[in-house]
């Protein structure tokens, strides 16, 4: 009797296709008038020795169809899950819902990678007018009135006394006024000159640095860009040379060259087939400068160096035009996101 | 500089390839920005002497010539040039030869008859980009020797970039000392005769001997100008950039390539009296050699005769009393004018000379005399004539000081971070003609040399001992680190989050040019204090801009016009409101157009709005903690209606808005929305400070109010808040409806008030008691009703 019922439990609950008709099985079978139920029911009718075997037996089939229920409960509820995950499955390869990112520009990507390594050697930023006098633009840099450097300067002026400034370096002049050494600052700026073809625009960016100390050297500046070279650049072997050349305000002076970062210092259309790219120039500054900043210039020495950031921007990113910095063509800045 | 090794290697010959030269000579400061072959590589080329030329016999254009090229017979030659005739000498390219571009010469037919190598031209050789016919040699060019042996084109022409500080280097003499220091070795300097006798008929005086401390003349009379310049000194000149002009010209040219003393013949015939070196007299004129008249300044040196000006002093000489082919008597000058007072007179009357090139960085002032004797000599020696002793008016006193310069080894250490080897540094001293005056174990002091403009102070020794020293070879160390740990406030923000904030909300940067067009200017901000450059580029690019929006829509513009209509931009720059330094202040100014979002699979295209733009600078706004404000107001460049003004503690700091139709259609722009902020106004934030929040629960109220349509919803919200009620959290907008049950020119606005204690959960009662001020104040302050 009892296996007769068990036999079509288990063979109903199997071929249960939903949770209701389960539910409907689970009355049938286990409910206050199941099957099962009834026959505990008739347990009174049995002799004393009889009662506790069979009871055990009705118990255990019932243990049995109620496992047997929540195993097929579980498979129909995982089917059902399934079926559902199904029906609201989305094509995951189809684009997020956004606003597209912006950019920076590539000057302003270049000028903060410049500051950042510049940073980590304790250097500030100290910015400075853009039309400046000619006292800060060229007397206060050693550069006085109808020197030969100011006709190479092709400076834009205002009035006779008034330019754009041709440099960055008018920064170091503004910051040494106003701070007390020892100073190590760069000053990143737009300079501007009277000049525009396929390789100058009238206004392109600078980095100008400089260190006054009392323990400052030629051999510290050569130490400092060489190792800021190299990093910009990410090559720890980068070949850097160091040319004499000259500026007004920096006595020492120097040009700094790179090997060609375009054909490795083989030579090529970019280094003029001598394997070197001019990258900056820099020096110690003149006495006279700081004299003129009125700072002592027997018991400190400066450094200061100076850089073409588009030059730098161009060299890092491969641009060979660089004219395309100020067109502003969503097509060129698109591409340094 | 252009200067050819050959020329060089006269006077100095170090056993080093020219490449290697001119490595040595960038490095040590003399930058070399090129070097170019005369002629490029061939061989087997010989100077050839036509003996016959005659007709080809079945070519009409072909003539067939018997060519002398020094061997035991002549060549038969075919040759189709037009110029090509008998006893001419020519260049010849023999069989075997091979020629620039790949070209062999072999023994060839042409019509039947052969032919044993060929005529060249100079285009054929590569030394010239086209030839008319082939190349007519010297009469006396030696039959059979090798063409680069007799045309010298073994040679190259090294590039000099020479810095302002070394005006000594523009010459051979000059060059040639450089390599002599670098090399170690001595240079040779042409010998020098003349035979001199007499005075010259010139009486000469300076009368600004500030200016002019060294006036030199000579008079050589009975020479013949008609002559031609020999061959090696003309192909010096002209590889060294100089035109060739007549003997007495090019002599003078020649030594100023040669000495770096420029130098200048007058025709003694065409001078009137005496000469004097003086200022002009202010609209004194004079025709110069170049043709041009000029008005002279009284700041300018000249000089003149009785009548008239002759030349300007050290710049160029006048049309009147030059030389020509037919002078016979001249006057030579070789004078000292001091730097400062040459500086910058060429370049006011728009000249540039080798002469002013030379006198502005200083010429030695002890060359003179020697220049003077080599001129004379070549002269003589070339033209003819006899030659009067110099005159010469000297101020000494007026010459320029050499005072003695005193370098110490502590000094070398604290500047270059090592010491130089003592006998090192006297070599070097001595290879550079700086004399050492004075020295002990570990200081020298020298008197520099007079064609040395640039040492004057300790530094400028250092540089040179440096330089020989080799820049490479100096020592590298690491900065030493002063530890000083920087001040930047946390209330400081950082120009790059705030770039980055926006790039986030899908903005570009761009930078544009910091001048615009005055009409451009004009459009966006009328009132500006117009800043506008003497010496623009262009009229494009006159005006310094007071606002970034010039840059920002001539952005869209040249994008919309390549096809890219939705923009999202911005540019952080200096704008102008004087020429003063604190005129000058940086703003941030953003524009956008377009579509709110590219077209996309999720989202249907909804134009940008006034409330998009706002958002991105409210978004930026929040960085700095700091109040702002929004109050319509009118600008000439936004749409009326559509603008504001952004305030910061009720001063305005910027403006934002919808760009005035009228600017846009006159800019052939789209619909476009503007702001722009000084950038001041939000670098400075606020540092958190902590504040204890409620556990107990928060008690939100909604209320919705009907009012006058025209009261900006953000005053109701700042006088809520400005009520300072106990226990008030905040206030936010979150419905505004008008139309269907709504009083026309009216509104209803719907706001959620929030109220919450630290103490304890608020009453009902307590709520609407705080609610109901909120609606007593809306009442009597912009007659809100209860809806």
């Amino acid at each position: 009797m009892i296996n007769a019922i068990l036999d079509q439990a288990k063979a109903s609950i199997a071929a249960a296709g939903s949770l209701k008709e389960l539910d409907d099985l689970r009355v049938k079978f286990l409910g206050k008038k199941g099957e099962l139920t009834a026959l505990l029911k008739g347990l009174g009718k049995l002799s004393k020795e009889e009662r506790p075997k069979m009871g055990e037996a009705i118990n255990q089939a019932k243990v049995s169809v109620q496992n047997l229920l929540t195993d097929r409960k579980n498979h129909l509820e995982t089917l059902e899950l399934e079926k559902r995950l199904l029906e609201e499955k989305i094509d995951v390869s189809l684009p997020g819902r956004n606003v597209e990112m912006g950019g920076l520009h590539p000057v302003t990507i270049t000028l903060n990678r410049i500051q950042s390594l510049f940073a980590k050697n304790g250097f500030e930023v100290e910015t400075g007018p853009e039309i400046e006098d000619d006292f800060h633009n060229f007397t206060a840099l050693n550069i006085p009135d109808h020197h030969p450097a100011r006709a190479m300067h092709d400076t834009f002026y205002f009035d006779e006394s008034t330019v754009l400034r041709t440099h960055t370096s008018p920064v170091q002049i503004r910051t040494m006024e106003n701070k007390k050494p020892p100073l190590r600052i760069i000053a990143p700026g737009r300079v501007y000159r009277c000049d525009s073809d396929i390789t100058h625009t009238p206004m392109f960016h600078q980095v100008e640095g400089l260190i006054v100390d009392k323990e400052a050297n030629f051999a510290q500046l050569k130490g400092l860009l060489i190792d800021f070279l190299r990093a910009y650049f990410e090559k720890e072997d980068l070949q850097v040379r160091f040319r004499p050349s000259y500026f007004p305000f920096t006595e020492p002076s120097a040009e700094a060259d790179i090997e060609c970062v375009i054909c490795g210092g083989k030579g090529c259309r970019v280094c003029k087939k001598t394997g070197w790219l001019e990258v900056l120039g820099c020096g110690v500054v003149h006495p006279n400068v700081l004299d003129s900043a009125q700072v002592d210039s027997e018991e400190y020495t400066g450094l200061a160096f100076g850089m073409g950031v588009e030059r730098l921007a161009m060299l890092r990113y491969g641009v060979n035009d660089l004219r395309l910095f100020f067109e502003n063509d969503i097509r060129f800045l698109r591409q340094f996101k | 500089m252009n200067i050819s090794t050959s020329w060089l290697r006269e006077w100095i010959n170090p056993k080093v390839s020219d490449e290697v030269l001119a490595e040595q000579l960038t490095m040590a400061g003399l930058e070399v920005d090129g070097i170019e072959t005369v002629a490029p590589a061939f061989d087997n080329v010989v100077v050839g002497h036509v003996v016959s030329c005659e007709k080809h016999p079945d070519a009409d254009k072909l003539n067939l010539c018997q060519v002398d090229v020094g061997e035991a017979d002549n060549l038969q030659i075919i040759c189709g040039a037009s110029n090509v005739r008998a006893d001419l000498k020519v260049i010849v390219a023999t069989v075997g030869a091979k020629l620039p571009g790949g070209l062999k010469i072999k023994k060839a037919k042409l019509r039947g008859v052969e032919s044993f190598g060929m005529i060249c031209s100079e285009s054929e050789l590569g030394m010239a980009d086209s030839s008319d016919g082939i190349s007519e040699l010297e009469s006396d060019a030696p039959i059979g020797q090798n063409i680069r042996e007799y045309l010298d084109l073994d040679d190259n022409i090294i590039e000099l970039d020479i810095t302002p500080n070394r005006g000594d280097c523009f010459s051979v003499l000059g060059v040639a000392r450089e390599v002599s220091a670098n090399y170690n070795m001595a240079f040779k300097m042409p010998e020098i005769n003349v035979n001199s006798q007499g005075t010259s008929s010139i009486k000469t005086s300076v009368s600004n001997t500030q200016a002019c401390p060294k006036y030199l003349t000579r008079a050589i009379s009975g020479i013949n100008n008609t002559v031609k310049t020999p061959k090696w000194m003309a192909d010096k000149l002209t590889r060294s950039g100089q035109q060739v002009h007549s003997p007495v010209v090019d002599i003078t040219n020649y030594v100023l390539l040669e000495l770096g003393q420029p130098m200048h013949a007058f025709d003694l015939e065409k001078i009137n009296g005496a000469i004097e070196v003086r200022n002009a007299k202010a609209g004194e004129k004079i025709k110069l050699l170049n043709e041009s008249s000029v008005e002279l300044n009284d700041d300018t040196l000249i000089i003149a005769d009785d009548n008239s000006p002759l030349a300007i002093a050290g710049v160029m000489g006048g049309m009147g009393s030059s030389t020509q082919d037919d002078s016979t008597q001249i006057l030579l000058e070789s004078a000292f004018f001091e730097p400062v007072s040459i500086a910058g007179k060429a370049r006011n009357y728009g000249l540039h000379t080798e002469s002013s090139l030379r006198f502005e960085r200083g010429v030695d002032f002890n060359i003179t005399e020697v220049a003077m004797d080599r001129a004379t000599q070549l002269i003589i020696d070339i033209c003819g004539g006899e030659a009067s002793d110099i005159s010469n008016c000297v101020d000494e006193s007026a010459l320029p000081a050499l005072n003695p310069i005193t370098i110490t080894q502590a000094k070398i250490q604290k500047i270059l971070g090592f010491e130089l080897d003592s006998n090192w540094i006297e070599e070097k001293f001595t290879n550079l003609d700086f004399e050492i005056s004075n020295k002990s174990a570990d200081s020298w002091t020298i008197i520099p040399p007079s064609f040395r403009f640039d040492i004057r102070i300790p530094a400028d020794l250092i540089e040179e001992l440096a330089r020989l020293y080799g820049y490479d070879k100096l020592p590298v160390q690491k900065l030493s680190l002063d530890a000083n740990i920087n001040t930047i406030s946390e209330a400081t923000i950082d120009k790059y989050d705030i770039a980055q904030s926006l790039v986030s909300r899908g903005y570009q940067e761009v930078i544009t040019y910091s001048f615009v067009s005055e009409k451009y200017q004009h459009l966006i901000d009328p009132e500006a204090k117009k800043i506008t450059l003497s010496n623009p580029i262009s009229a494009d690019m006159s005006t310094m801009r007071s606002s970034l929006w010039a840059g920002l829509l001539q952005t869209v513009e040249s994008n919309q016009r390549r096809g890219h209509t939705d923009a999202r931009f911005f540019e952080i720059g200096l704008c102008f409101g004087g020429v003063k330094a604190d005129e000058q202040s940086n703003k941030l100014a953003g524009v956008v157009s377009g579509n709110r979002f590219d077209a996309q699979w999720s989202t249907e295209l909804q134009p940008l709005d006034f409330f998009d733009a706002k958002a991105d600078l409210e978004s930026l706004l929040t960085l700095t903690g700091n109040q702002f404000s929004f109050e319509a107001a009118e600008h000439p460049a936004l749409q009326k209606g559509q603008s504001a003004k952004i305030l910061l503690d009720s001063v305005q700091v910027g403006y934002i808005g919808a760009l005035s139709p009228v600017v846009q259609k006159q800019l052939s722009l789209s619909k476009c929305y503007l702001f722009e902020i000084d950038l001041d106004a939000i670098l400075s934030g606020k540092v958190a400070k902590y504040e204890a929040f409620s556990s107990y629960q928060q008690s939100a109220r909604d209320i919705a109010l009907v009012l006058d349509e025209a009261t900006p919803v953000a005053d109701l919200m700042s006088s809520i808040e400005n009520m300072n009620q106990p226990h008030f959290v905040g206030v936010s907008l979150f419905d505004i409806y008008a139309g269907e049950n709504i009083e026309s020119g009216k509104k209803s606005v719907a706001l959620n008030l929030t109220y919450q204690s630290l103490e304890s959960t608020l009453s009902d009662d307590e709520v609407n008691a705080k609610v109901g001020e909120v609606l007593a104040l809306m009442q009597d302050k912009f007659s809100a009703t209860q809806r």
